[in-house]
């Protein structure tokens, strides 16, 4: 096993008088798929928030490839290599698409604003360099033929596309993906979910992935943990955590996990005596 | 793609821009301390009643503000907007009493002691209640139409769509008023009871000063509609509505509420307030003309700020702080009385250095991602 | 008959007829009747009143319009016809009460001047087209009639038939111009361009020689505004922060050629060039010292702190403190002009020179700045600031470089603007000029350069060619700003954004093969 890509150890935020997320510890190998569950307002987003510098989190350490980033401001994770998406896509709306994914490469490109005046050679390479990789972004995702489109025209779930290309633009070793299928159907779920894969297979990123179904999380996930109350009250792979009572609790509520028990032999008598 | 590993820097989030604004803030707030020492311990030229005369205009000027900043307040807690043109509101209620008080001055007769007196001064206390009654309204009015010809169509426009609305709107009232009045500089005809100068003779420290008449009355009055105000917004229903529209439009409009009408009535509450902001500044300073209006808006508008925008006692508390640094100040710190408006900006500057979201203001939590 | 029919137009009329009282009373009717009368060969000489045949056509013109915009477009002609005749018997009444007002001043012979001031007697005459007491039912007469006229022209030009011969014309031309495009040589297709701008720059050698200092001094000032607006551009339209005190750092430019390059108070005398050069350095130094304090502000915030501290330089260089060191609230006067090879290169033609290349810099360094990185930087904080910053922009230094060159577009636009007029004083620098600009590039439309040049011909220089509407200029600018608002708030000439596939596709079409590279390789 690869040495831990990031480290979330014993992170807890507090807001006021409320921790969101408490004490929780996280360790992802690379190029794995990493999903996080739990019930809505678990505190999954506000780990992602600590992990992406918008949070500073009052206990606890996050490193990278070893190395503490918490309290980093945000641009400074990004550049380090960390993208995200967004639970409620956030995309430059009133830019092209093209244009969202050109501010993705951001990081990456180094002229300044006085080399954009005058036009150096260097200025001239890197930019159409930056635009043939974004047009290949924007192929890879599927979005070919809608570059020029404003991202908010796009349909629903190009924008969930377009997010993930503007993340990947900045060529992130690990990605972190809020509900990347919400509000998605069936057929659209499914191509996402193999799209994810093959942001592993074929790139290499560590993804951990914040995601409601269950289909998808325990299709794909090497491992998962689940968050209830901001704490972590699960981790494993996917047979696991479906075993797992406390789990079961948590989504079905204080008896839950009996009654999942009572079911499944009602379930396993039924099919005896039939 | 090669995946060399960047090594992440080793500093934690920039403290700079922190640093250059306490840097900044103390060397103006030590500037502020060093020349109030020099002037009041070391020069100590200025006799007690020099400083009580200047409390006493602070506190009128301070009233006035406060309620056209209760005006800004108001639509920027509900419309999230800058009501550029609520000071061509005042202005609108300050020519409106004046074209009271010169009726009420035109119309003479003969009194019951045989000498021949005006409407305004054998009624002093119904020529200025009607004064205000017609200011307020005229400018409730004005301020009801400006909603709902300059802003209305504008309420799911960008930000800055509304603002420039309102610009336009200000630049067309004051020379609308200018076409329609002349661009004179007019003299307000005061009922004799209240005339401008006069006032209780008081004695401080052997020093005699007078109150004036006009300002005991601008700063009671104002303090009574502030005090009205602040119950009907906790108490009255129209209060609980404008409160929720406030909070969130499309949940209060599910909830029954006639959202368009709570923003119609705020701009009327706003319109009165700055309405009998009007009267009295025209009572008090005694001047009217068709730029009155621009400099006490802005100044209320700052008021507004320097309170913290879209809270209410945070406009009282506000407008009253920058009458008391406009008047005090300038003397207090030894300048010229011309710098008086740079003083003004400088503290509110200050003031939003350290505290961002004005004086009592909330702190807006991190934007939930 | 149906009362939701009726009340609109009711409403309508009422409307109408209160903004032509507004009109009577501030002397605008009058004004209109006169630009008429010019229209129509009169000549005009300034306070004379028109023929009155010029104020009914203008009424009638009035009545029309009220009618073609009371009457509906979904609705049958008979149904327009009676909205326009409401409105209009509404529109008559009104004015006809106002009328009787009216008369009974002219009869009187009171002179209400005092109050109101622009309510002349012989305006009030030619409204009423000297007849005296009649004059309410000629007026009643002639709005019903305009207002069923206006209905009638806009039943004509929108059936059927009209609306099939507009599309024939549309269709016609739209054939011709495609056959055009098809006949024309190559050689003007690839060197047009260059004609094209061959041509311009020939005509802005030697128009401005030819056609009079006045137009030059037009030029020079909606050149100077479309510097001053891509400067406000990069930092209210590029980076989204709205900025209301622009005119100090355009103060600071000014002031800095001022007192390096005047007699009094100071007469240094260094020269323009290089007292331009710090004008713009003086301009930036401003900028990063309002900058780094307040930059974290809140939108609201910041426009008003910006507002203050515009104000805050503008009181300053009023006031006594200074007055020593930049002449006070009298300004500073005899400013001298630019030197080019040791010659005076300071005459009105030269002036507009000078302000014509400086804008055409200006337009270029603007449009390479917004397709680089830095200018989608700008644009990404502008949306988003949040994500922004996570996507990898640093949004500090960004704002603050969108900051500091906008402020440097104001300084050289003050520069050139004090020398020119050879005199800068503090009330060229009030909150007014701010907003102007700001309302250029709103009226213009937000990003979009020939927007801005638009916008300001059309607030600065319009006013300027219409001396007759002096007066008026502030009151139809203002109403302007928000009917713009309302009706076109993208801008005259809104911004489109560029279109780098389609644009890359042609490119990679011409080139044959498609090239390689990238950043991954």
């Amino acid at each position: 096993m690869t040495d831990p890509i990031i480290q979330v150890k014993n992170v807890s935020k507090i807001f006021g008088g409320l921790t969101a997320v408490n004490q929780v510890d996280i360790e992802v190998p690379e190029k794995h798929i990493y999903s996080i569950i739990g019930p809505n307002g678990a505190g999954k987003t506000t780990l992602f928030n600590c992990i992406s510098g918008f949070y500073f989190p009052e206990k606890g350490e996050v490193l990278f490839y070893g190395d503490p980033i918490q309290g980093l401001s945000t641009n400074l994770v990004a550049w380090l290599g960390i993208s995200r998406t967004y639970q409620n896509i956030r995309l430059f709306s009133n830019l092209t698409a093209v244009e969202n994914i050109l501010i993705g490469l951001h990081p990456n490109l180094k002229t300044n604003w006085f080399e954009a005046i005058i036009h150096t050679k260097r200025f001239q390479k890197e930019e159409s360099g930056s635009v043939k990789e974004a047009l290949r972004l924007l192929d890879y995702v599927g979005l070919k033929g809608y570059g020029d489109f404003l991202a908010k025209n796009l349909p629903y779930g190009l924008q969930r596309r377009l997010e993930i290309g503007r993340a990947l633009a900045n060529q992130p070793k690990l990605l972190l993906l809020d509900e990347p299928t919400a509000g998605m159907n069936m057929n659209e779920t499914a191509e996402a979910t193999h799209f994810i894969k093959r942001l592993r297979d074929e790139l290499g990123i560590t993804i951990i992935l914040i995601e409601h179904d269950m289909k998808v999380v325990m299709g794909i996930s090497d491992r998962i943990s689940v968050l209830d109350y901001g704490t972590k009250i699960a981790e494993g792979n996917a047979a696991e955590i479906q075993a797992n009572p406390r789990v079961i609790e948590a989504y079905l509520g204080p008896g839950g996990a009996a009654l999942s028990e009572k079911y499944k032999k009602q379930r396993l008598s039924n099919a005896k005596s039939n | 793609m090669e995946n060399e590993i960047r090594p992440p820097r080793r500093y934690k989030r920039s403290k700079l821009p922190k640093l250059v604004r306490w840097i900044f803030g103390l060397i103006v707030l030590s500037y502020f301390f060093w020349r109030l020492y020099t002037v009041i311990i070391v020069q100590n030229e200025y006799t007690p009643d020099i400083w009580v005369r200047l409390l006493i205009s602070g506190l009128v000027i301070g009233g006035v503000y406060s309620l056209i900043a209760i005006g800004y307040t108001l639509v920027y807690g509900i419309l999230r907007m800058i009501n550029f043109a609520h000071g061509e509101v005042m202005m609108i209620g300050t020519f409106a009493g004046y074209f009271v008080f010169e009726a009420t001055n035109a119309i003479r007769f003969t009194s019951s002691t045989g000498e021949i007196t005006s409407l305004s001064n054998a009624q002093p206390f119904l020529s200025i209640l009607l004064a205000f009654i017609v200011g307020m309204t005229v400018a409730a009015t004005s301020g009801f139409l400006l909603e709902k010809i300059a802003y209305r169509p504008l309420r799911k426009a960008p930000r800055l769509i509304p603002l420039i609305s309102a610009i336009g709107a200000s630049i067309f009232l004051q020379n609308l008023a200018q076409l329609l009045f002349s661009p004179l500089v007019r003299d307000y005809k005061n009922p004799d009871l209240i005339a401008r100068g006069q006032g209780w003779a008081i004695t401080v420290a052997g020093a005699r000063l007078t109150i004036p008449y006009t300002g005991v009355l601008t700063f009671s009055l104002s303090i009574i509609l502030m005090f009205a105000l602040y119950t009907m917004v906790r108490k009255s229903k129209l209060g609980k509505s404008m409160r929720a529209v406030a909070a969130d439009k499309s949940t209060a409009a599910l909830m029954g509420i006639d959202v368009n009408g709570v923003i119609s009535q705020t701009f009327i509450i706003s319109g009165m307030l700055a309405g009998a902001a009007g009267v009295m500044w025209g009572l008090h300073n005694g001047l009217v003309y068709y730029y009155v209006g621009f400099l006490p808006g802005i100044k209320a508008f700052t008021s507004a700020v320097l309170g913290g925008i879209g809270n209410i006692p945070g406009a009282m508390l506000g407008g009253m702080l920058l009458g008391m640094i406009e008047s005090i100040g300038p003397t207090a710190l030894g300048i010229s009385y011309q710098l008086k408006d740079v003083l003004a900006f400088v503290i509110l500057i200050i003031i939003l250095i350290f505290r961002p979201s004005g004086i009592l203001g909330e702190v807006l939590s991190e934007e939930k991602v | 008959m149906n009362k939701k029919l009726v009340s609109p137009s009711l409403k309508r009329g009422l409307t109408f007829g209160i903004v032509m009282i507004i009109f009577v009373l501030i002397d605008l009717d009058v004004m209109v009747a006169t630009m008429l009368s010019k229209l129509f060969g009169a000549n005009v000489i300034r306070g004379s009143i028109p023929d009155v045949g010029f104020m009914v056509l203008f009424l009638i013109l009035f009545g029309m319009f009220v009618g073609w915009s009371t009457s509906s477009d979904d609705a049958k002609p008979t149904t327009k016809l009676f909205q326009a005749l409401v409105a209009g018997l509404t529109l008559g009444v009104v004015l006809g009460l106002f009328d009787l007002i009216l008369n009974q001043l002219i009869v009187t012979g009171t002179d209400v001047r005092k109050y109101l001031a622009a309510l002349a007697p012989e305006s009030i005459r030619l409204f009423l087209f000297d007849q005296g007491a009649i004059s309410p039912l000629l007026h009643l007469g002639l709005f019903t009639v305009a207002s069923l006229l206006g209905s009638l022209m806009k039943i004509l030009l929108k059936s059927e038939s009209a609306s099939r011969f507009f599309k024939g014309v549309k269709s016609g031309y739209q054939g011709l111009q495609a056959k055009a495009q098809a006949n024309t040589p190559n050689w003007v297709k690839k060197y047009g361009k260059f004609l094209l701008f061959l041509l311009i720059g020939l005509l802005a050698f030697f128009l401005p020689r030819i056609w009079g200092s006045y137009n030059n001094y037009v030029v020079g000032l909606v050149g100077l505004y479309v510097i001053l607006g891509i400067g406000l551009n990069i930092i209210v339209g590029l980076s989204g922060q709205l900025m209301l005190g622009f005119a100090a750092f355009f103060a600071m430019g000014a002031y800095s050629v001022a007192l390096l390059n005047a007699p009094l108070p100071h007469g240094i005398m260094l020269g323009f060039w290089p007292s331009l050069l710090i004008g713009i350095l003086m301009a930036v130094v401003a900028a990063v010292l309002l900058g780094l304090p307040v930059m974290g502000m809140r939108g609201d915030y910041l426009a008003i702190v910006t507002l203050g501290f515009g104000e805050i330089i503008r009181i300053l260089l009023k006031s006594d403190l200074l007055t020593s060191f930049t002449g006070g609230p009298r300004g500073i006067q005899d400013i001298r002009g630019p030197t080019l090879f040791g010659q005076s290169f300071s005459s009105d033609i030269d002036y507009t020179y000078i302000i014509l290349v400086v804008m055409v810099l200006s337009i270029f360094i603007y449009k390479r700045l917004e397709r680089s990185r830095t200018g989608r930087a700008w644009l990404a904080v502008k949306e988003d600031t949040k994500v922004a910053q996570a996507t990898g922009v640093n949004i500090m230094t960004n704002k603050l470089l969108a900051l500091c060159l906008g402020a440097a577009f104001a300084g050289l636009a003050g520069g050139i603007f004090a020398a020119r007029n050879q005199f800068t004083g503090p009330n060229d620098h009030q909150l007014m000029v701010s907003m102007n600009i700001l309302s250029i590039l709103i009226v213009g439309g937000v990003n979009s350069i020939p927007g801005i040049i638009l916008g300001a011909f059309t607030l600065k220089g319009l006013p300027e060619i219409l001396r007759e509407i002096e007066n008026y200029r502030l009151l139809v600018f203002g109403g302007l700003l928000v009917v713009m608002m309302i009706s076109r708030p993208e801008g005259l000439w809104p911004a489109t954004r560029p279109n780098i596939e389609k644009d890359e596709g042609n490119k990679l079409k011409e080139n044959g093969a498609p090239g390689e590279g990238g950043l991954n390789d």
